[in-house]
C-alpha cells in the first residue's frame, strides 16, 4: 500500500522537580546532564551523536541496535528562554522509516525552591509500511528497560 | 495480525471530514444528517464517509425504523490510545530519572 495514514494526538505532562529552574534547566541543556535521564540504551552502539542546545541548533543521536537495525532521532530546536522555556521539534526513525514527528514544549515555572515542569508534545504518528508495528515493539521495549533502570535506582537510594 | 486492522484504522482516520465526524460522535450516537450538517456535507457522501468508518472498526450503525443511527463503538479507538500512552509512560519515566538525577547533582551556584 502507497498511503501513508497519520494520526496527530497531544499530551501534557506536568511534574514537579526537585531543584530551582536554573537547575532543572542544565538537564535539558548540557549534553552531560541530559544524558544521565534519557540515554537509556545500553546495548546500542552510538553511531552519531551531535548537541547543539541554542534556537536553529540540532540535537542528532543515531544507534544501531544488536539486531543491526538502525534507530535514529533528530531534533532542531526552535526557542530557547534560559531557566523558563524550550521548543523543540524532533522525529523519530527505525530501520530508515520515519514514525513519528512532533512539536514539543517545555515550560519550566519556580514555586518556591522547586520546578514545575510542564511538558507539551503535539505529536504526528506515521504508521505506513509496518512501522506501528515496530514502533510498538521499540517503545514496550524501551519501556522495559527504562522501567528496570529506576527500580534499580530506587533500591540503590533506600 | 496486527497491521490489518491497523491500516484500516488509520486510513478511516486519515481524513479531517471523518476525523470530524468521530469527534461528533465522541460526544453520543447521531444520524447521518446531524453528521452531515456541521461540514454542509452531501448525505451521499457523509454515507461513503461513514461507511469506511464501519469498515474500520471505529463505528457502528443501527437502524430502526427510517433513520440509522451511529456510535463509536467501544474500544475502537484504544490502539491509538495505547500508543499515546506509551510515549507518555516513557516520558514519566524518563521524569522519574530526570527527578533523580537532579537530587544526586549539586545546584551549581553562578557567580554574579
Amino acid at each position: 500500500m502507497s498511503l501513508h495514514p497519520i494520526a496527530h494526538t497531544t499530551f501534557v505532562i506536568e511534574r514537579e522537580l526537585p531543584g530551582s529552574v536554573r537547575h532543572a534547566f542544565r538537564f535539558w541543556s548540557d549534553p552531560v546532564l541530559k544524558e544521565r535521564w534519557t540515554g537509556c540504551h545500553a546495548e546500542w552502539t552510538v553511531i552519531e551523536e551531535a548537541f547543539d542546545f541554542r534556537p536553529g541548533g540540532k540535537e542528532i543521536k543515531r544507534w544501531r541496535t544488536p539486531e543491526g537495525q538502525e534507530l535514529a532521532f533528530q531534533a532542531f530546536y526552535l526557542d530557547v528562554v534560559p531557566d523558563r522555556r524550550i521548543i523543540y521539534a524532533y522525529e523519530m526513525s527505525f530501520g530508515g522509516v520515519r514514525l513519528s514527528a512532533s512539536l514539543v514544549t517545555v515550560e519550566l515555572t519556580a514555586r518556591d525552591e522547586l520546578t514545575q515542569m510542564k511538558v507539551t508534545e503535539q505529536a504526528v504518528f506515521l504508521t505506513g509500511d509496518g512501522a506501528i508495528a515496530e514502533r510498538i515493539e521499540g517503545t514496550e521495549e524501551g519501556f522495559d528497560r527504562l522501567a528496570a533502570l529506576v527500580a534499580a535506582e530506587a533500591s540503590d537510594a533506600a | 495480525m496486527l497491521a490489518e486492522p491497523l491500516d484500516r484504522m488509520f486510513l478511516a482516520l486519515a481524513d479531517p471530514l471523518r476525523r470530524g465526524m468521530v469527534e461528533h460522535l465522541s460526544s453520543g450516537p447521531a444520524t447521518v444528517k446531524q453528521l452531515a450538517a456541521p461540514s454542509g456535507m452531501r448525505l451521499p457522501s457523509a454515507v461513503k464517509h461513514l461507511k469506511v468508518l464501519e469498515v474500520g472498526g471505529i463505528v457502528v450503525s443501527q437502524k430502526v425504523g427510517r433513520t440509522r443511527t451511529f456510535r463509536i463503538k467501544p474500544d475502537a479507538l484504544r490502539t491509538i490510545a495505547d500508543w499515546a500512552r506509551n510515549r507518555e509512560a516513557a516520558w514519566n519515566s524518563a521524569f522519574d530519572r530526570l527527578a533523580a538525577a537532579m537530587l544526586e547533582a549539586p545546584e551549581v551556584e553562578i557567580e554574579p
